[in-house]
């Protein structure tokens, strides 16, 4: 019984990291590409960066979803919790996907695409920023009663902590869209994408540099988790292979290569995600509530893991076969007609 | 309505507001996908291109409404952690779960084909084409059957108990197949198809009577009345049967939806009230129009009720709903629209029967053809009504007889919700009327019937013509 109390939490803290890698490395350069989109000067351009996304934003975006259910039905008090306490950087991030959902169809109809491609970026932008601080503030920690019912105020989550998770995590973002850019087009459009690949992976890096100094520095907690073994040991390595990782990037872009940078920068994502799971493990309101206080009844684990856990491969299975279908650089206006 | 604007009410009203606009969209679209596969299906059994170019078309309307569906519809997944986290807590075990099925089984594989059924044409077989699309109508039915079965648990939880505030589950299953489940599945299952069966028949009606492809939009109108036949009559008759379970489970709610403040006793017929102004104040109607004995034969189709029908004064008034006239109305609206459709099938399956509907006539049917333009809206009318019955019916509670609405919400600074409600407002206006220009300029600008047909194995994959080379004319400088 002990066992099943405390692994189930586990596995579903797993999922759960797994769902929103999914969310953040998928949706990440699609999100990427929008605000990339706000610097593109014309409408051929433009045109290009929105057909690149086209057959596939919605089904990055789901993975945000199925987060969401997950996390309402594995740690039930963790999502009432946390999305009351981040009310505004969560309805800045719903506002801004949907001016970016609509975007993509209204565009396709209008005759003033200005505007629809003003939608695109700008609701990219404002999605990325929502979540930027709804993150920022969960690493940093979230007022709450030993219930877990939040106690702070409404205006908690903005300080200039969870400001710089924010635009290290926007970096992050162009960083993805520019590699998945270089990836899915020719001539001048990726050339523009090598530079800003280049300047976003360099901007990323101070972001994430500073949010590791300042961590142990800020966060009681995360420091005495942090210097004690065994912890100690993988924080010496993670920042390390972080700096490997930015430099094969950077040397793969300079090569001008088409697909490895795409690769590095998924790379330096699942070790950046790594290491956040480490430092929050296993708290899911750091650090204050554990996943196993949090957790819904371990039926109710098994029942969703039954239903859920099976489905994990096969959506997997058709997501990766979407993207075989659509495999190749983008041409032209549709991918249909 | 005296009600102080505080955190509990802006929460419900940004609830109502977000649902009743999120439901528009999906309620088509779900119908909508069972359509194209039978179109496609056609194309691929048939080959007539016609039923390609249907698919080509509809798939428009399809997308554009998609769209909106998954940008309204995700607030609502993460509207109950933002405004109604103590609810959220005390339910998440099973509520939470099964919102998550929705999202694995049945959104993911809705999103994970939908690239395909629209960009796929000429990058995969036909066959893996017409699977993709067969995926996304079983996606999104799949979606309508997980949200259904988390509502009607909220009308009927059973499965488990209360303690100490939190709802433990004892038997999953059972709380899945709630009593409600089965008839409200059903129910909305058809609404969804009722509702798509006469967007596209009015939009065929539209072009016909416009003189614009007659040939082409009677095959899709015929295909539409081919399936209202069964639909229409089924749904009245799901219909009577939700009501039933109403009356059985939901008391306070039947009371509402008849504007019934006085129990009427067992044994002995009743009258049923056709239209009033009911008053809450005086817990009386003010006026009322009434059809004598009527109750016993709507409720059990005979004069005399079997069991007694309990009226609104049985409860506090803290223990049944509220917004009695709302209610009752809502339930008017959607029985009428439910009958009226049946009766314009009815009529259109006459004129058929008389041959009245083959290319050449149809276009003299201008009263028929402009009923069903008429028609096109009257689904949406008639899920939102249906929609408020059940829920604004089912207060106090937001779990039934265990979790009072106003228990249920986050404590939230009033600002915040309010801020997010006019922003919903606004954004959600501007959709709105966007959606509707973009639609209706879908429809004016009509289906192109010059699209290639994407190869199949066992036909020529173009028809060419022989070339003609024809020199440039043009002088030499406007050559380079």
């Amino acid at each position: 019984m002990d066992a099943l109390v405390h692994f189930l939490p586990q596995v579903w803290f797993v999922i759960l990291a797994l769902f929103l890698f999914l969310y953040v490395m998928l949706d990440g350069f699609d999100l990427g590409v929008g605000i990339l989109s706000l610097t593109s000067s014309d409408e051929e351009r433009r045109s290009l960066l929105m057909t690149s996304l086209g057959n596939i934003w919605d089904a990055n975006e789901t993975w945000l979803v199925l987060m969401g259910g997950a996390l309402f039905g594995a740690f039930p008090l963790a999502y009432g919790t946390i999305l009351s306490a981040l009310y505004i950087p969560i309805f800045m991030m719903i506002f801004g996907l949907i001016f970016r959902a609509v975007a993509f169809e209204f565009r396709e109809h209008s005759t003033r695409k200005l505007l629809w491609n003003f939608a695109f970026g700008a609701g990219s932008f404002l999605a990325a920023l929502g979540q930027g601080f709804a993150l920022g503030s969960v690493i940093e920690g979230i007022a709450v009663d030993e219930a877990g019912h939040f106690i702070g105020s409404t205006w908690d989550w903005l300080d200039w902590r969870s400001l710089l998770v924010t635009l290290t995590l926007i970096q992050g973002y162009v960083l993805i869209g520019s590699t998945y850019l270089i990836l899915k087009t020719e001539g001048d459009l990726q050339k523009t994408h090598f530079r800003t690949a280049k300047i976003a992976a360099i901007t990323t890096l101070i972001g994430a540099i500073l949010i590791t100094i300042a961590t142990p520095i800020f966060y009681q907690a995360a420091r005495n988790r942090l210097f004690t073994p065994p912890l100690v040991y993988i924080f010496a390595v993670i920042p390390v292979l972080g700096v490997v990782l930015v430099g094969l990037l950077l040397r793969s872009l300079n090569r001008e290569e088409e697909a490895t940078p795409f690769i590095w920068t998924i790379l330096i994502f699942l070790l950046t995600f790594i290491g956040l799971g480490l430092i929050v493990f296993p708290y899911i309101i750091p650090t204050q509530i554990t996943i196993y206080q949090a957790a819904a009844a371990p039926s109710a684990l098994v029942f969703m893991l039954t239903f859920i856990g099976v489905l994990i491969p096969i959506m997997l299975f058709y997501n990766i076969y979407n993207y075989v279908v659509f495999r190749g650089k983008v041409a032209g206006s549709t991918y249909g007609e | 309505m005296d009600v102080a604007l505080d955190s509990v009410v802006l929460s419900r009203m940004q609830f109502a507001l977000t649902a009743i606009f999120h439901m528009l969209w999906p309620v088509l679209t779900t119908g909508m996908a069972i359509y194209l596969v039978i179109v496609e299906g056609l194309w691929l059994k048939t080959r007539n291109p016609d039923y390609y170019r249907h698919a080509r078309f509809w798939s428009k309307l399809y997308v554009l409404n998609f769209g909106i569906g998954v940008a309204s519809g995700l607030p609502m997944e993460f509207q109950f952690g933002t405004n109604w986290a103590p609810f959220s807590e005390a339910v998440g075990d099973f509520f939470g779960s099964i919102l998550g099925f929705e999202g694995a089984m049945a959104f993911m594989l809705e999103a994970g084909f939908l690239g395909i059924m629209l960009f796929g044409w000429g990058r995969v077989h036909p066959v893996i084409h017409y699977l993709a699309t067969i995926m996304v109508a079983f996606g999104a039915n799949l979606s309508t059957f997980w949200i259904l079965v988390a509502n009607s648990w909220l009308q009927s939880p059973t499965g488990g108990e209360m303690v100490n505030g939190k709802f433990i589950v004892s038997d999953y299953f059972q709380a899945i197949a709630n009593p409600f489940m089965v008839k409200s599945v059903s129910h909305m299952f058809f609404a969804t198809l009722e509702t798509s069966l006469f967007v596209i028949g009015g939009i065929s009606a539209w072009y016909i009577l416009n003189n614009r492809q007659q040939a082409f939009f009677s095959q899709s109108l015929k295909i539409v009345l081919a399936a209202a036949v069964a639909v229409t009559p089924l749904q009245i008759y799901i219909g009577h049967l939700s009501a039933e379970q109403v009356a059985h489970y939901q008391p306070t709610k039947l009371a509402a939806m008849e504007a019934k403040w006085e129990t009427s006793p067992a044994g002995q017929p009743a009258d049923w009230s056709l239209l009033a102004i009911p008053d809450e104040a005086t817990q009386t109607n003010k006026w009322e129009i009434t059809i004598p004995n009527g109750l016993g034969y709507i409720l059990e189709f005979k004069k005399n009720l079997s069991e007694p029908v309990l009226g609104l004064r049985e409860w506090p008034t803290s223990d049944r709903p509220r917004m009695v006239g709302l209610i009752y109305y809502s339930f008017r609206i959607m029985s009428g629209i439910g009958f009226f459709l049946a009766g314009l099938m009815l009529w259109s399956i006459l004129q058929w029967l008389l041959g009245n509907l083959s290319t050449e006539k149809i276009g003299q049917q201008k009263w028929l053809l402009r009923t069903w333009i008429f028609a096109a809206p009257l689904g949406y009318i008639a899920v939102e009504s249906g929609w408020i019955v059940r829920c604004v019916g089912r207060q106090p509670w937001t779990l039934y007889g265990q979790i009072r609405t106003a228990d249920a919400a986050s404590q939230l600074p009033a600002s915040n919700v309010l801020t997010s409600l006019t922003l919903f407002a606004v954004v959600y206006s501007i959709l709105f009327v966007a959606t509707l220009y973009f639609g209706s300029r879908i429809i004016r600008h009509g289906p192109n019937l010059e699209l290639p047909i994407p190869g199949l194995d066992n036909q020529p994959a173009l028809e060419t013509e022989p070339a003609t080379f024809v020199p440039d004319q043009r002088p030499l400088e406007a050559q380079q």
